[in-house]
């Protein structure tokens, strides 16, 4: 005999009175970590959840939190003078830590009640600040853009962990099941650095991975009919098939995945027949459409792709991420000022349309919305004109879902280089993330070569201060 | 289990492990041979049902009765070449009354080229394999596949285990001369790799790490990982373990440029070598004469800006270099490598006219220059005495801990402190000790590991459900006398795998049929009992190959560089196009060849739980989903598999009811009932033959094997 027997049986066995509720607790995750044959069934929180959808706006490449939302007026006033040496050594990409520093270019102003300061590129953004809860102070662990890509999705520098929308689904199933649960939008100009693992599920089922989406009649993958094959063929296809099925597992009693099975294409029927209204723009108004700037060429694709999370997390999709800007995106080594005025012009109506219209519907109670990149970008000058990597300092912001609107959290230092007071390591933002979902990031786990996994790895403390 | 621990029952579930817990745990004992027990007063031909149905006996079960010679025969062919049995097959077998027609039927599967495409891609999955490196820029690996092939050969040659272990590990050290052994250690370094990491340093433990952890996982069944850093929470391992076990590895050079040539090759190499010298000699000469000197200023000025130990390496003569420089001076190749482009920009025009001139001539050569000979992916030890290895504290780089020397887990071998190791010039042997240890008869885990993993795969559950984790954290054995007698058999019989695997498919316990009875379904609905055959579901790759052969497009060519089908060459977020193969051909060859982009996986083997490659996979996932739904449905590929079958049984039947009936042959392996006829005819009234054909393939039958 052994010394640990079957661990399920042996808690059944071990029995009640003792520590009912630790047990309660090692069973639930348990019965989470078994892949029932449905595995995006809905399943309860470990609390009860301020957000029950998530929308995370991924800034692509890195966007400079000294010109966006986070002002420096002594980086202005250090403006040409290299690092002071009392900031210590510094790492970064490109070695710019001899450079000499760069003010800002922008104005910032201060908005709403709150009074927060937004730079003049996001005026719209500024205009909902009071519904933002600003995290001027996060930290990552790696100059690189792929490392700070799967660092922010998937808690590790290292490829091939499960995605933040991985975990999601994980743990709370999804209510929709005409979509599926994890939707990614990247930018149509290419995807981030980095690629595909970024919303992988990594060692969690692949059921649970992110699924790409786009506009159009075929918004997922395989979704429709192939060509020349008409809809009352498809149908009679269909029945066939499940008549087929539906006898075969009548015949094998007790095998709950044949069932599972003819239920799958069942829902892959339904998919097929709903998926494409939900991508389908044409019934929005067209004061809905202005609001998300699809009426200006330079804002109406990230601005599409905005509103097509707001009907997505309408409709129950737990988990969306879009990506603004390409492959390179946001990455402004050179020329920042063209670089991210562009980007911020092509992204800030439509974000706050997103935030407006989900508020007027009574959607961003419970929907959180995240907006953020892998980094922000260096006080100290790139070239003449630029910025490099800084993983160092740099800022996020959360709204909705049970954020807490109008704050500030955490600082940089006076230059924007590092974090400093309040500092919140990327670890800190999932924990939080989840926290809001109803998730518990401790014991949120899943088993994976003798080890219980999770997305914070060893780290994460929850950001009150961040918490309606 | 006492009543009256549930206290202590959930301490030891919810606390980390002390000093002394686990150390008695049944996985570090060497397994010893038990008595093959009598069942009902006789004893069972194989002994593997003798302890199988001991148990069911003590349960008050009955084993299943045998599976239909249809089913058995699919089952069968599915489970050692991952492709469906042709009708042709099947009713061969089911005519066969012979006493030996089973066996027969396992003998030609285990020798055929399928049985180490399907095995091996078992072993991929261990073994982390991709044809990429991942993170931004997901560089192909042009010789990657070379390990792929190596694992396939072989399997299909039967290489003993123990064999195949020390390739992988040490084959440098332990079968230097053997090309094929080079190529296996290529095992070690199959993890992702940020090529262009900020911190090479940080690069290379990463890949040390990655190359402990997986051969602990892999070969051992032993999750080291949470030793690195610290002290392993749930296991007797400390965390000096963990850098002692890496210790191993550390000599290594992380090599791309393995030489595997076999003799006779780099002898036809040579001998077109010195054709093509010959013939070139006065050419070259003229063209060294004009760049020469240009050639040597560029160098020397490059050099010049490099830290001056890398300029002493480089002027060091080649044979001369201590190991440090012989690494300076690859790792600085790239910075001081002057191409002819910038030779050519500081000629003179006279000299450009002449260079041009003679390089025209040369070019002329070019058909008789010799094709390059294969390099590999794989380790040899760095020359020199071997890199100091210490504790690093919470494993990070900078922060140094004790030196330690190389050693096995103290928990496996208790009292033992450092390993006997025996430099094998050039290397340091260390390589070689470790393979030794693992395949050694009195390691406790290797046979256990591999017989387990084999056991998994016959019967969908291994005995040992975590098949890579047989720490006291594991799940325990379910016949935990089977299992160690199996591992015995294994290594007596001198490590064959064939013999193992023959062995299990010869015994009625993998014949039954997957009927539940009602009584096992009460007493042991997980059918930990084996009272039944667990039902099979096809992988993604067993479909997608299944579709290919149904169909009759399946190319059965093995081996070579794997193929970049057309709608996977794209771009994928910094990395590059990978050019699609040319040749359509081969997009239709078995998915084991299919090319593996880690940052871009084809989306029909994905949406069947085919495994990330980025760490080690004992067990596939089973998921059941829509998207597994549409694609079988709606893909291209099942779309083309739907028609090309069609026409097919086109071709090879004359009328209507004959097609159906071959349809269903080629794709389920048995003919229709009367009432699936009639259905189908009716069926067909409304819809083409292409309907049917489609609908077929989405049978749950199709992808579940009974």
């Amino acid at each position: 005999m052994t010394p640990f027997p079957d661990r399920r049986a042996f808690l059944r066995n071990a029995g009640c009175g003792f520590g009912a509720l630790a047990l309660a607790a090692l069973l639930d995750e348990e019965a989470r970590a078994q892949t029932p044959p449905d595995p995006l069934a809905p399943k309860a929180p470990h609390h009860e959840a301020a957000a029950k959808r998530v929308i995370f706006l991924f800034m692509s490449g890195g966007p400079s939190h000294v010109d966006t939302f986070d002002p420096k007026p002594e980086l202005t006033r250090l403006h040409g003078r290299p690092l002071p040496a009392s900031f210590g050594p510094v790492k970064t990409r490109r070695g710019v830590d001899r450079n000499r520093l760069l003010a800002s270019r922008r104005t910032f102003q201060r908005h709403g009640q709150s009074g927060t300061e937004v730079s003049d590129w996001f005026p719209h953004i500024g205009s909902c600040v009071d519904d933002i809860c600003l995290l001027r102070g996060c930290y990552g662990d790696s100059v690189t853009h792929p490392e700070s890509v799967y660092l922010m999705n998937t808690g590790s520098i290292l490829m091939g962990r499960p995605s933040l929308g991985a975990w999601a689904t994980y743990g709370l199933g999804t209510e929709n099941r005409n979509m599926p649960a994890f939707v990614v939008m990247p930018d149509p100009g290419g995807w981030p650095k980095g690629g595909a693992p970024a919303w992988g599920n990594g060692y969690l089922p692949a059921a649970y991975q992110g699924t790409v989406v786009r506009g159009g009649p075929s918004p997922v993958a395989h979704l429709a009919t192939p060509n020349g094959v008409r809809a009352e063929q498809q149908r009679r296809t269909l029945d066939f098939v499940g008549e087929a099925n539906r006898a075969h597992a009548a015949a094998r009693p007790l095998d709950t995945e044949l069932a599972a099975r003819v239920a799958a294409y069942e829902l892959a029927f339904r998919m097929q027949a709903h998926a494409p209204e939900v991508v389908d723009l044409s019934k929005e108004t067209d004061e809905t459409k202005r609001l998300y700037g699809l009426d200006r060429a330079e804002t109406a694709e990230f601005g599409t792709r905005c509103l097509l999370a707001r009907r997505m997390v309408e409709r129950g999709v737990r988990f969306v991420q879009l990506y603004s800007g390409d492959t390179n995106g946001w990455d402004g080594h050179s020329d920042l000022e063209g670089n991210h005025g562009r980007l911020a012009l092509a992204s800030d109506k439509p974000v706050a349309g997103l935030l407006t219209d989900l508020k007027r519907r009574g959607l961003l109670r419970d929907t959180l919305v995240v907006w953020g990149g892998e980094f922000g970008r260096t006080p100290m000058t790139e070239g003449t004109n630029g910025r490099d990597h800084n993983p160092h300092g740099f800022s996020m912001w959360l709204a909705g879902g049970g954020a807490r609107g109008g704050a500030v959290v955490g600082s940089t230092d006076p230059i924007g280089l590092r974090a400093a007071d309040g500092k919140t390591h990327v670890h800190d933002v999932q924990a939080t993330i989840l926290h809001l979902l109803g998730l518990n990031h401790r014991r949120l786990t899943f088993r994976h070569n003798g080890r219980n996994e999770r997305l914070t790895d060893n780290g994460g403390e929850l950001i009150e201060a961040a918490l309606a | 289990m006492p009543r009256y621990l549930p206290a202590l029952a959930v301490l030891v579930l919810a606390s980390p492990l002390r000093a002394d817990e686990g150390k008695a745990h049944w996985a570090w004992k060497k397994p010893t041979r038990p008595a093959v027990p009598v069942v009902a007063g006789t004893r069972p031909a194989n002994p593997i049902d003798a302890f199988i149905r001991a148990k069911l006996d003590a349960a008050k079960l009955a084993p299943a009765p045998r599976a239909t010679p249809e089913a058995l025969v699919r089952r069968v062919t599915f489970d050692l070449t991952g492709l469906p049995p042709t009708p042709e097959e099947v009713e061969a077998f089911v005519r066969d009354t012979s006493p030996g027609a089973w066996a027969k039927v396992v003998d030609r599967l285990l020798a055929s080229t399928h049985y180490g495409e399907r095995w091996g891609r078992h072993w991929l999955d261990l073994a982390r394999y991709a044809d990429t490196n991942g993170y931004e820029f997901d560089e192909p690996r042009p010789d990657a596949w070379r390990y792929r092939d190596y694992v396939i050969r072989a399997l299909n040659a039967d290489v003993p285990y123990d064999r195949f272990v020390t390739e992988q590990l040490a084959g440098d050290e332990v079968f230097g001369g053997d090309p094929a052994a080079r190529v296996a250690t290529g095992f070690n370094l199959l993890g992702p790799d940020m090529t262009d990491s900020s911190d090479q340093a940080q690069r290379r433990l990463n890949t040390l790490n990655d190359m402990t952890d997986t051969a602990a996982l892999a070969f051992l069944g032993l999750t080291l990982t949470c030793a690195r850093c610290h002290d392993h929470k749930f296991e007797p391992i400390p965390q000096a373990d963990y850098f002692r076990f890496q210790a191993f590895f550390a000599p290594a050079a992380f090599r791309t440029d393995l030489a595997v040539a076999t003799p006779a090759e780099r002898q036809a190499h040579a001998d077109a070598e010195t054709r093509y010298q010959a013939a070139t000699k006065d050419v070259r000469a003229a063209l060294d004469a004009v760049e020469a000197p240009h050639r040597q200023k560029l160098f020397e000025a490059k050099l010049a800006k490099l830290p001056a130990d890398t300029q002493a390496a480089h002027r060091t003569p080649a044979d001369k270099r201590t190991g440090g420089q012989i690494e300076l001076v690859e790792q600085s190749m790239a910075k001081v490598r002057v191409v002819d482009a910038e030779v050519a920009k500081t000629l003179s025009a006279d000299e450009k006219k002449s260079a041009d001139g003679l390089r025209a001539k040369l070019k002329a050569f070019d058909a008789q220059k010799p094709r390059p000979l294969p390099t590999a992916m794989g380790l040899t030890d760095r020359p020199g005495p071997p890199p100091k290895t210490h504790v690093l504290e919470r494993g990070e780089l900078g922060n140094k801990g004790a030196e330690v020397q190389p050693g096995f887990p103290t928990t496996l071998v208790p009292g033992a402190t450092d390993a006997a190791v025996s430099p094998v010039p050039p290397g340091s042997g260390r390589r070689a000790a470790l393979a030794k240890w693992v395949t050694s008869a009195d390691n406790p885990l290797t046979a256990r590991v591999i017989v387990n993993r084999l056991w998994q795969h016959h019967f969908g559950r291994g005995i040992v459900a975590t098949a890579s984790d047989f720490g006291v954290k594991g799940t325990p054995p379910t016949h935990p006398e089977l299992l160690d007698w199996l591992a015995c058999e294994l290594v007596e019989g001198g490590w064959t795998l064939k013999r193992m695997h023959r062995l299990m498919l010869l015994s009625e316990t993998y014949q039954q049929s997957t009927a539940v009875s009602a009584d096992a379904a009460r007493v042991d609905p997980s059918n930990a009992l084996v009272a039944r055959m667990n039902r099979l579901r096809l992988e993604g790759e067993a479909v997608r190959d299944a579709m290919l052969a149904a169909s009759g497009r399946l190319n059965r060519k093995t081996g070579g560089p794997g193929v970049v089908l057309p709608e996977l060459a794209r771009a994928a977020g910094g990395s590059r196009p990978v050019p699609a193969t040319a040749d359509a051909s081969e997009h239709s060859r078995r998915s084991v060849y299919l090319f593996a982009r880690r940052n871009l996986r084809d989306p029909f083997l994905e949406a069947f739980d085919l495994p990330d490659s980025n760490q080690s996979c004992p067990k596939r996932e089973r998921s059941t989903t829509a998207p597994q739904a549409l694609s079988l449905l709606n893909s291209a590929e099942a779309m083309a598999a739907a028609k090309a079958l069609a026409a097919r049984v086109e071709r090879e039947a004359a009328d209507e009811p004959a097609r159906v009936d071959r349809a269903y042959q080629l794709v389920l392996g048995r003919a229709p009932t009367a009432a699936e006829r009639e259905r189908a005819a009716a069926f067909l009234r409304e819809s083409p033959l292409t309907e049917l054909c489609r609908a077929l393939f989405n049978l749950n039958e199709f992808v579940y094997l009974d």
